[in-house]
């Protein structure tokens, strides 16, 4: 048996501070990684679509129409307590052809008797098809401002991934509903 | 486990004449730097915490005995003042049970397992002659006291519907953001801010104490289960805290400065709050119940006077249920609406939790098995923690199944669930602990009838308390309801019952402790003979004020 | 209780029209639908056919009356009275996971945990001092950790197939034309709307104890207006929360799903049987969580269609037919 002499009292407390360092170094890594995680769970969203979030593709995007192959989309809004707009889409349904840059038409209207801005959080369901919802242009991307009683047709174009024909876990995707909530922008709310 | 050699047995109690030199009264409990006198300050805060907590949730036993409001609202004339409205007596409701969850949860069981048990026995066990820094340990602790103050103040100022936080004790956004005005809510956060802060202090402290601080010879593969279950514990402490003080620090920003983080608004998610709050959260519930596991084992091994079974296996079934831990926190959000492939992978990982957990029950078991049993009053209560941890821990498996689980969530089958692990588990753990080293703390024996009787009136109490609360959930009563239709009046009666006769044995706790502390027989160094192989039971009774100036040598 | 009362009174007030508590009487006076008011077995038949036409809309106004507001079955769809076990289930997906917990879970942790307590009697009685006064050293056995390992994992294993299955099974997406609803939480009642058919958001709130009472419902379960549903077919709810977050939940139906503001979450399921089934919202979301309840109204097909037209709202078929033919700006989108 190997007994190990007695640390001398300075030793230890050398050894001590060096691990409260070291611990304190992770509990900060720690929270650092609590605010990091801001960032990382919005860049983890667009990336894999979680929570049904959409993608986002340059205007000059080019995609394979696959042919024959449909998908109903179902048109959602919501104008959060507090917004004084009306906000529907023009049609609540549309089918549209897997591949193939698509339009949608959504009407705001400022109900109020002042100039409002407005922006909207968007997701789609179900979930899983959030990776393959492409919007290439949407009103959703920049704020919104209407005047007082002014009406304004918002478009947004968008496709249907093909990639999504050979993901098993839409293989009974039939249809895709986009959901868009307009917010209110207030002075002191900034995007985080 | 460990074994001291011969020639060192019994002595360091005697090593110096000024061992047992204590500071004067202020100086002692107020700036005590003694990890023994620190310890007993966490235990007697805990008690008080216990008191309150468990008042509260006798409060809404009351109000829940029988359906209809029967006294919110004269309650509510208390917090909200004379002209109280039923809404503001109903946010009362919620100001409660919030209440209960935070004080039992962070000044309660927390408190009493790492900053009770931990600082009186962490040291000894491995052979220390206190922690590493015995100042931030006494910092760790009064950093609890504001925090509690700040926490219940916040019942008197204005959290929206009524005075004081009514968010739950998961204080989910956005209803703890937009949905709650007033300062109550910012008063509860910033009281977790700063537990967090006097519990991530503490971790620290523990893990080099732990690390740094053994005698010789007292390898890691030596230490007592207790010192190991400490450690698991400190580093789920310190990994997980951080990230709840961030996802808090931005509630509050949310709250006061404008900023969107879990707000849909300004591109914020909510969801992004339940997955950081989990992070630390379920975490959170093996840093309450792996101290009660490292107790369980001490007691076992000495009242069946053998080694613990499977050393081993028993301290990296701990490590691996806090790993594990740390990867299936988002099965408290399956109702969410988070893709199936994100639920169907945690309810796998959070089934995998059940295999260490096992390992566990049946290595207690073992150790029993082919022991010569003495069933003092600790022994019973840490039997009775085994067969109810069981039940909670099969429970957890129903819950574990995402399918399951849209029918269990949020009801009171999940109330039952945590109660059967925490209040059944990790109390058992704490009252066992307590009866077990309380003759070494106070130098004086507790009244082994007593004892016994509050663990068989305690026993029936929360089981009749908490199994109905099964069936509520299975026939889906909701969780957090100040009134329920009429159909589930009746278990919720027999849980109100329950909750008397646990209320009674709590009586016969206190009475006991009372006597013991004034009359009780005194205590030898080791009163429980040749299975308490233990560091503290060489020592005195109590241990001397300074104990290992000369450190022992472990063979 | 002066508050709650007021509020319900507002909301009953409000929605009036689409209120149907006593039946045809008070169901509907604005109801001026140009969908012909067949009998209700032809009713859907009639509109699916007409519907192409798009002169619909100025057919001659008739009025539908509602079906008559259904009164609950004791126990069937409400929690009973000293139950100890889940609900009786009236949705495939529920009959499928309570299968799960009563014939898998439920047997498997009661033999676990008996199979826990019989061991620690035996011990408590086998290794007491006065019979056993010598202990053992045993600290070791491989065989039996192993064996204690790989049990609890094959039984885990055992439970995770169908249980993964019923995941599966339960987040199956709806087909295209499944019956949608748009759910709304709110502090504190819901809000439903139908948007295939028309049907602008309606909302339902806590009915007051002597109404329900009234009205032979259970209180606290029972709500004004009623979310109608059809029976049979498959429906797919969509679910957001306006304010802070709710949980639409249905415990006969084996359907919980959080209603969270700024994000839309779908839930999908098929009633089998007429009848109406209850639930309460299951998030904490203010003062008044525990008082806003919701009731599905399953009927059949027919008397569904019948309710919709009651609504001034257009069933299915003939919404699809007349968007189709009254959006040709839109065929360009659609084209291909």
């Amino acid at each position: 048996m190997i007994v190990s002499l007695p640390p001398s009292p300075f030793d230890r407390d050398r050894r001590n501070r060096r691990t409260m360092i070291g611990m304190a170094g992770i509990g900060l890594a720690m929270l650092g990684l609590g605010f990091a995680s801001v960032p990382l769970y919005r860049i983890f969203c667009e990336q894999t679509g979680f929570g049904g979030t959409t993608r986002r593709a340059a205007a000059d995007v080019q995609v394979r129409e696959a042919v024959g192959h449909k998908m109903s989309i179902r048109f959602d809004s919501n104008v959060a307590p507090g917004m004084p707009w009306q906000f529907h889409p023009e049609r609540p349904t549309a089918t549209v052809t897997i591949g193939a840059r698509s339009m949608a038409i959504f009407v705001a209207k400022n109900m109020s008797d002042k100039p409002v801005t407005g922006t909207a959080s968007f997701n789609v369901t179900p979930t899983q098809a959030g990776a393959h919802f492409t919007k290439i242009q949407c009103f959703c991307f920049t704020q919104q401002t209407l005047q007082p009683g002014e009406q304004v047709r918002m478009p947004v174009i968008y496709y249907v991934d093909p990639q999504i024909l050979e993901d098993s876990d839409n293989r009974d995707t039939q249809q895709i509903t986009l959901s868009y909530t307009f917010y209110p922008v207030e002075q002191d709310k900034k995007p985080s | 486990m460990t074994t001291i050699t011969a020639d060192h047995h019994g002595e360091y109690a005697h090593e110096h004449h000024d061992a047992d030199h204590k500071p004067a009264f202020f100086q002692r409990w107020f700036m005590s730097t003694n990890h023994k006198d620190i310890g007993t300050l966490y235990l007697i805060f805990a008690i008080i915490a216990g008191i309150i907590g468990g008042g509260i949730s006798g409060l809404m036993r009351a109000e829940l005995a029988q359906p209809g409001i029967q006294y919110l609202q004269t309650w509510a004339q208390f917090s909200d003042g004379p002209n109280a409205t039923l809404d503001q007596a109903y946010h009362l409701w919620n100001v409660l049970i919030t209440a209960h969850g935070l004080i039992m949860v962070f000044f309660m069981v927390m408190p009493a397992m790492i900053g009770g048990f931990g600082n009186w026995f962490v040291p000894i066990m491995i052979g220390a002659p206190d922690m590493a820094f015995p100042r931030m340990n006494n910092i760790s602790f009064w950093l609890l006291i504001p925090a509690f103050v700040l926490l219940l103040g916040s019942t008197f100022v204005p959290g929206g519907t009524g005075n004081g936080a009514g968010t739950g004790w998961t204080v989910y956004a956005p209803l703890s953001t937009s949905g709650s005005a007033g300062p109550a809510v910012d008063m509860a956060i910033l009281s977790l801010h700063i537990a967090g802060a006097s519990s991530i202090l503490g971790a620290i402290n523990f893990i080099t104490t732990i690390l740094n601080m053994r005698a010789p010879g007292m390898t890691l593969h030596k230490m007592p289960l207790f010192v190991w279950s400490v450690l698991v514990t400190a580093f789920l402490l310190l990994l997980a805290l951080p990230v709840l003080a961030a996802a808090i620090t931005m509630l509050l920003t949310d709250r006061n400065f404008g900023t969107t983080f879990y707000d849909a608004a300004g591109g914020g998610d909510p969801e992004l709050y339940q997955h950081l709050f989990w992070f630390f959260g379920h975490p959170e519930v093996y840093i309450m119940i792996l101290p009660g596991f490292g107790i369980i084992s001490q007691i076992v091994s000495t009242f069946s006077r053998k080694p613990v079974f499977g050393y081993l296996g028993m301290a990296y079934a701990m490590v691996a249920i806090g790993v594990v831990g740390f990867v299936v926190w988002a099965h408290h959000m399956f109702t969410t609406g988070m893709s199936v492939n994100v639920k169907m992978y945690f309810t796998a990982a959070t089934m995998v939790i059940a295999v260490p957990t096992g390992i566990k029950i049946f290595s207690w078991i073992a150790t029993i098995w082919g022991g010569s049993i003495s069933f003092k009053t600790p022994m019973v209560w840490a039997l009775g923690f085994i067969f109810l941890f069981t039940v909670g821990g099969v429970t957890g498996v129903v819950l574990a199944n995402g399918g399951v689980d849209d029918v269990l969530h949020d009801t009171y089958y999940v109330v039952a669930h945590f109660h059967y692990v925490l209040s059944l588990g990790a109390v058992f753990g704490l009252f066992a602990g307590f009866y077990y080293w309380f003759p070494k703390m106070s130098g004086r024996m507790y009244n082994e009838f007593l004892g016994h009787l509050h663990f068989w009136v305690f026993f029936v109490g929360v089981n009749m308390l908490f199994f109905p609360m099964h069936f509520l959930g299975l026939s889906g009563m909701p969780r957090r309801y100040p009134d329920y239709p009429e159909a589930f009046a009746y278990w919720n009666k027999v849980a109100s019952h329950g909750y008397e006769i646990m209320a009674a044995g709590m009586l016969i706790f206190f009475v006991n402790l009372i006597w013991s502390l004034a009359a009780g027989r005194k205590a030898e160094g080791n009163p429980w003979g040749e299975g308490a192989t233990t560091l503290e039971w060489t020592l005195t009774s109590p241990p001397p004020f300074h104990q290992f100036e000369t450190l022992p040598v472990v063979d | 209780m002066k508050k709650v009362k007021s509020l319900v009174l507002a909301g009953l007030l409000a929605f009036a029209p689409a209120l149907a508590l006593n039946g045809p009487a008070l169901a509907q006076d604005n109801a001026a639908v140009a969908a012909p008011a067949a009998g209700n077995e032809s009713a859907a038949a009639d509109s699916g056919a007409n519907a192409a036409a798009p002169a619909a809309e100025a057919a001659p106004a008739a009025k539908v009356a509602a079906p008559t507001r259904m009164k609950p079955t004791e126990g069937i769809g409400m929690p009973r009275p000293g139950e100890i076990t889940l609900q009786e289930q009236f949705s495939p997906t529920g009959r499928t996971g309570r299968w799960l917990h009563d014939v898998m879970l439920l047997p498997i942790i009661t033999i676990i945990s008996v199979f826990v307590l019989v061991l620690m009697l035996y011990v408590m009685v086998r290794f007491r001092r006065s019979a056993n006064p010598v202990p053992s050293k045993t600290s070791h056995n491989t065989l039996i950790e192993v064996l204690w390992t790989v049990v609890p994992v094959v039984i885990l294993l055992v439970i995770a197939v169908p249980s993964i299955g019923l995941l599966a099974d339960q987040y199956k997406p709806a087909p295209k034309d499944a019956v949608t609803v748009k759910v709304t939480g709110y502090q504190w009642y819901w809000g439903y709307e139908y948007p295939d058919n028309g049907i602008p958001e309606f909302v339902s709130n806590l009915l007051p104890k002597d109404k329900a009472e009234a009205n032979g419902e259970p209180y606290l379960l029972a709500p004004d207006n009623r979310l109608v549903l059809p029976v049979g077919r498959p429906i797919k709810l969509i679910i957001t929360g306006a304010d802070v977050i709710h949980a639409f939940a249905i415990p006969s139906l084996w359907v919980k799903m959080d209603a969270v503001p700024g994000r839309l979450n779908e839930k999908t399921f098929t009633i089998e049987k007429p009848g109406v089934y209850y639930g309460q919202c299951s998030e904490l979301c203010g003062a008044r969580h525990g008082f806003m309840p919701i009731a599905i109204e399953a009927l059949p097909p027919a008397q569904f269609d019948q309710w919709i037209l009651s609504q001034g709202g257009k069933p299915k078929g003939a919404a699809d037919a007349a968007a189709q033919a009254s959006a040709p700006a839109a065929a360009p989108a659609a084209k291909i």
